[in-house]
């Protein structure tokens, strides 16, 4: 672990806290008071003791039992505002870091999603923050607290002038070196544990998911001897890790308990000669123990600290994260625009290969562009660089002329509709999902729109859309897509392989209805399906992330290879299709299964 | 990303009782390790009681001594020397509680597993339904988890707990009754105040889980609909959806946070309350020699072994309520029936055929999804099912396999009903190359062994072979001993179908179900697959479920299914010649893609 980073990842992390400095300052105040109150109660004892039953003082008893009942009250109140503050104080940290990173994350472009996983960018957004955040209310209430308390005790001990101070060093060597050497040995075992749980959990989930084939295959006793395999071996090393672990908490109470038989018996030769007294010796223990039970909390606490580090990290390295894809100068553009590509190549950064390669082609109002080619030949990249998801790492991309670099994102992206192959909606209603597309559409528009997309299964805009849509089926999720798309008026209409998702019928239909889009615009279109392409004014063929050759269907067929084979092959895969293709009724379902132990 | 449901619903068994009842069955296996466990728990507790008694004695015999200006050491030192014979015995009395307890336990996590497992793979294919299998899932790992950390934490802490409570009350007592009651009046009241206050918090905890879950939500709907937000300059819009949320789980979180921590003060306080009567009101006794110095020390540790008690308790009551709902869960999946399996009569066997007679099948009563359905087979047979989606074509094969039993006609193989045989001989008679590939977490080697475990290295490989697998194989540079990892990604999908049709030549079965094995793969991988498979259904019966026209036009019988029922059957021909459904089909299909 490099240090210094660490402290930066800090630095960068702690930097919300900046606004809350007045509560930060009572939260520690707040605690001083609650430490203090609690330190003074074993002296007021000794006092008791000492001064009052010595000298058979009742007014003297009770006068220090009232300030001993203020210290106790004014503590609880300290405690209580301690942990008003570092509730609100911590919460409103959790608040502000999870804005800061969203805000972040909603300027990431193409690469740096898939550079962290959004999967792995939602997990930091939510979870880790909240590790973080968590740890820091601890931090306030109970981390801080420990050794505040632990030196506090520290120094009172020694203002009561005993020759006992040594017990508490050998007590606390006594603790610690056989704690620090079982946590060392230890160590290795969670990880043997770690992995046989993972194991356990790896063979349940296998002999769920194939039980027909076990069935058939007659395998149960096989599969039980499997699973016995590693739930015999996780038993016996849970046995040998906790029989030594147990040893732990009876010999540290017994550890503490030496103590204050060594302080009695070192404090009694000190009583002959009358170096101590008896109310001093009963506040000596109270000391003593405060102090080894405040730093062994603490040892327990600081375990957690590498983990929240985990987290830290994570979470900074989204915060810390240079955002490549920026605003232009210019905010205007002028009617029918024009986008062309001029040699265009794009790699992921740090990459030999690139995806696609001097790309030229150009969209222009009242033509329908088409590009083909095969899976990862990079028709989804070309398609991602117009609405700037990404930027091209060569060439260039000019609307109207200009480099689209030097237009504002939203200006650029105003004119643009883009549809991914992956329908995406959000929840909300109908309505609220249309309007993503038409911020003012009215119901009149909405409706001309679902229409178009032949969106026929729907009762009302205000029908619930579910988080991740999934009380609409793949085909009807592409479909409220397009109306989306289509709502708006556009320059630009991009489609990313949109009609792979409806049969054959539906897409006839929803494009016959979108022809007119073209008459003020210009429409690109991916696909791998010839007849979903085929009149298009301009198919490009692409393999291997360059343009092969570009035309129209009857002059591709003629001239082009790679196109010919396309066609020859999908004619006769087609003509071979006895029906829709169709997912088998032996459910093998892995994604449910992926992450049992996700709730932990 | 699916859905899940958000808001936790609170964790409580549905029949305490019931929940109970079924604990203490799985620890009347221990009865022995368990007297063992509560004797030693009992002694523990009764040892470290004494000791605060002793040290007050001492302490008092130090205060006399230095009043008297005569200390009697020797007593000192035998009352300390005392204690820590206490102390010592009290350690090991309660490492050795914990360490029986701790075998106690895993022992019994160990069985539940076995148990749930078991259970698993004897289910019905009925009762495993997909979606219920992540809860089986987490039945066999987190709900056996909590059960345990639940039994571990009962006994320990409230074993431990209310008998120094006891054993503390006692020893007070026999000091001074008058302090006793003043100590001891404060927990009920400590109580009311946890209990009053954790009713609150939870009210607030829920509020916020539920908020936190639609944040949450919102968050991951956004990442995964980014390229949305930000081609239609929606991230304004966006932001705005994301602060209303963030900001109401603030609003939750942070009172959650503050009233759940709210206790810790009161219960601190309660105690340094209980701290400050015992002082002052102990120096009053002592005045009035009603008690000694030492006692006031004594008092003082009992107070303290007092409330942790309890505050333990408190704190451990939600987990035993998860560890009991846990058990409810997991005693109600092992309620569940198995599959039975009456018949021992062993079939090795085809000789003549498999026939269904009249077959009416549905999975549930009132919905058939097979109708009066009746066809023959003979031995080396290619038969090829054909339908739309629903048609009822996998239902078929499964019901051969008796996943599940008919509601009436019957399947017949040489002539007796399936029913008369065993199951497991029957379907050791089936071989199976489904769409989707299962495989497991080891070596390509083993994986393709599980088609019969005792075989050599040698017949793997000529299974391998003969399944066209063998050149792939040899490419990974590990070779058969290539580890597929846990999620079986490391190969491609291709690859694996080959390795499962590797697998079901090495298991050599008599007859064959090919369910749509190649419909999730590319053009050039189902040529591959296509070839090992012809390879496969040579000489053998065989169960054809596919959409291709290539795979299903050189059967030896088609059948076609639509809703339950066989609309035509006959070979490619004579279904081409009858120019019905299947006719009608095929030219549907084709004209769809007549664009040239």
């Amino acid at each position: 672990m490099n240090l210094s980073k660490t402290l930066k990842t800090i630095r960068k992390l702690i930097s919300p806290l900046k606004k809350s400095i007045i509560p930060l300052f009572l939260i520690f105040l707040f605690l001083l008071v609650d430490v203090y109150c609690n330190l003074t109660l074993p002296t007021y004892t000794a006092n008791i003791v000492d001064i009052g039953i010595k000298n058979t003082d009742f007014d003297y008893i009770i006068n220090v039992g009232a300030m001993m009942m203020a210290m106790v009250l004014i503590g609880m109140l300290s405690t209580i505002a301690l942990s008003y503050f570092s509730s609100k104080v911590s919460a409103a940290y959790g608040r502000d870091l999870r804005k800061i990173s969203y805000e972040k994350i909603l300027k990431f472009s193409n690469f740096e999603l898939n550079k962290i996983s959004r999967a792995s960018l939602i997990t930091r957004n939510t979870n880790d923050v909240y590790q973080i955040q968590i740890f820091l209310g601890l931090f306030f209430t109970t981390i801080l607290f420990a050794p505040i308390l632990g030196i506090g005790s520290i120094i009172k001990s020694m203002k009561l002038g005993t020759n006992l101070l040594w017990i508490i060093a050998v007590t606390f060597a006594a603790t610690f070196i056989p704690l620090f050497i079982i946590f060392i040995k230890m160590t290795p075992y969670f990880d043997v544990m770690q992995k046989l749980t993972d194991k356990i959990n790896q063979i349940s989930r296998e002999i769920l998911m194939g039980m027909p084939v076990i069935k058939a295959f007659v395998r149960q006793d096989y599969e039980e001897e499997r699973f016995e395999e590693a739930n015999a071996k996780f038993k016996d090393v849970n046995l040998r890790v906790f029989k030594i672990l147990l040893i732990m908490l009876p010999v540290m109470n017994l550890i503490l308990n030496l103590m204050i038989v060594l302080i009695l018996y070192f404090g009694a030769y000190d009583a002959i000669n009358g170096e101590i007294l008896t109310g001093t010796i009963i506040a000596f223990i109270q000391y003593a123990t405060q102090i080894v039970m405040s730093f062994l909390m603490l040892g327990g606490f600081l375990i957690m600290i590498p983990r929240v580090l985990v987290s830290g990290r994570r979470v900074a390295e989204v915060v810390n994260t240079e955002i490549t894809i920026r605003d232009g100068p210019i905010d205007k553009i002028d009617d029918n625009p024009t986008i062309e590509f001029k040699n265009v190549s794009y790699k992921y950064p740090g990459s030999e290969n690139e995806i696609i390669k001097n790309i030229n082609f150009k969209l222009e109002k009242g033509k329908t562009t088409a590009i083909i080619g095969g899976t990862g030949s990079g028709k989804s990249t070309i398609l991602n660089l117009i609405p700037r998801l990404q930027d091209v790492t060569g060439g260039e991309i000019l609307l109207n002329g200009k480099n689209i670099k030097d237009y504002k994102l939203s200006t650029l992206r105003e004119r643009i509709s883009y549809t991914p192959q992956k329908a995406i909606l959000f929840q909300g209603t109908i309505r609220s999902n249309m309007q993503i597309g038409k911020a003012d559409a009215s119901d009149d528009e909405i409706e001309k729109a679902l229409k178009m997309a032949e969106v026929d299964f729907i009762e009302s805009l205000d029908d619930e859309v579910s988080q991740g849509a999934v009380n609409f089926s793949g085909g009807q999720k592409q479909r409220l897509q397009l109306a989306r798309s289509i709502i708006g008026k556009r320059d630009f209409y991009l489609f990313d392989d949109v009609f792979l998702a409806l049969d054959m019928n539906t897409e006839a239909k929803v494009k016959e209805n979108i022809r007119d889009l073209k008459e003020n615009a210009s429409i690109l279109i991916i696909s791998q399906r010839i007849s979903t392409i085929m009149d298009a004014d301009e198919i490009i063929v692409i393999d291997e992330g360059e343009i092969v050759d570009k035309g129209r269907h009857d002059y591709l067929r003629e001239n082009c290879d790679i196109y010919r084979e396309i066609v020859s092959s999908q004619i006769e895969r087609s003509r071979d299709l006895l029906y829709e293709e169709e997912e088998s009724n032996f459910i093998i379902d892995t994604h449910s299964l992926k992450n049992p132990t996700g709730g932990k | 990303m699916a859905r899940k449901p958000r808001r936790l619903p609170p964790e409580k068994p549905a029949d305490t009782r019931q929940s109970i009842r079924n604990i203490f069955g799985l620890l009347a296996d221990y009865k022995l390790k368990l007297s063992l466990t509560v004797i030693c728990g009992i002694l523990t507790t009764v040892f470290s009681v004494i000791s605060p008694l002793l040290i007050g004695l001492a302490t008092t015999a130090i205060f006399e001594g230095i009043n008297s200006g005569n200390m009697n050491l020797e007593y000192i030192i035998n009352l300390l020397i005392l204690c820590v014979i206490l102390y010592v015995i009290s350690a090991i009395f309660s490492y050795l509680q914990s360490y029986s307890l701790l075998q106690i336990t895993t022992d019994i996590s160990y069985n539940l597993r076995k148990d749930l497992i078991e259970k698993v793979t004897h289910l019905s294919m009925g009762g495993l339904d997909s979606n219920t299998r992540g809860d089986i899932l987490s039945r066999i790992t987190n709900d056996v988890d909590s059960l345990q950390t639940g039994l571990v934490q009962t006994f320990n802490q409230l074993l431990t707990g209310v008998v120094t409570i006891i054993g503390v009350t006692i020893m007070m007592l026999s000091i001074n009754l008058w302090l006793t009651i003043t100590t001891v009046i404060l927990i009920p009241v400590a109580f009311l105040i946890i209990a009053k206050v954790t009713k609150f918090s939870q009210d607030y905890y829920l509020k916020q889980l539920e908020y936190r879950g639609r944040l949450n939500g919102q968050i991951e709907e956004s990442f995964t609909g980014h390229e949305i937000i930000r081609s239609f300059n929606q991230e304004e819009e966006s932001m705005e959806i994301f602060k209303e949320d963030n900001e109401n789980w603030y609003e939750q979180e942070w009172k959650s946070k503050f009233f759940s921590s709210i206790s810790t003060p009161l219960i601190r306080f309660i105690s340094n309350f209980q701290y400050v009567i015992i002082s002052v009101l102990g120096a009053v006794f002592v005045l009035q020699n009603a008690i000694a110095v030492g006692d006031i020390l004594a008092f003082i540790q009992y107070a303290k072994n007092f409330t942790t008690p309890i505050e333990q308790i408190t704190r451990i009551m939600n987990m035993v309520q998860t560890a009991m709902a846990a058990s409810e869960r997991i005693f109600r999946f092992l309620e569940v029936d198995v599959e039975e399996n009456p018949s021992k009569e062993q079939i090795n066997e085809i000789n003549e055929g498999i026939i269904f007679e009249n077959v009416n099948f549905g999975y549930n009563e009132d919905e058939m999804v097979i109708k009066d359905l009746s066809f023959t087979v003979k031995k080396g047979e290619k038969i090829a099912i054909v339908g739309e989606t629903g048609a009822g074509k996998t239902t078929i094969v499964k019901l051969l396999m008796r996943f599940y039993d008919l509601n009436s006609g019957a399947i017949k193989i040489d002539g007796v009903n399936i029913t008369n045989y065993d199951k497991h001989s029957l379907r050791s008679l089936v071989g199976m190359v489904l769409q989707d590939t299962w495989l497991f977490n080891d070596t390509i080697c083993n994986n393709i062994r599980y088609g019969k475990l005792d075989a050599s290295d040698e017949e793997v490989l000529n299974a391998s072979k003969e399944a066209n697998a063998d050149h792939f194989i040899r490419q990974i540079p590990e070779g058969y001993q290539k580890e597929l990892n846990e999620d079986v990604d490391n190969i491609s999908h291709g690859q694996k179908q080959l390795l499962t049709i590797a697998r079901t030549i090495l298991s050599n079965k008599q007859i064959l179900v090919l369910d749509e094995a190649t419909s999730s793969v590319d053009t050039r991988t189902e040529k591959l697959i296509q070839k090992s498979m012809d390879q496969l259904m040579e000489d053998r019966t065989s169960f054809i479920i596919a959409h291709r026209l290539s795979t299903v036009r050189d059967a030896d019988k088609i059948i076609v299914i639509d809703d339950g029922h066989i609309i035509e059957q006959g070979t490619h021909e004579e279904l081409m010649e009858q120019k019905g459904y299947y006719y009608n089909t095929l030219n549907t299909q084709k004209g769809r893609v007549s664009y040239d």
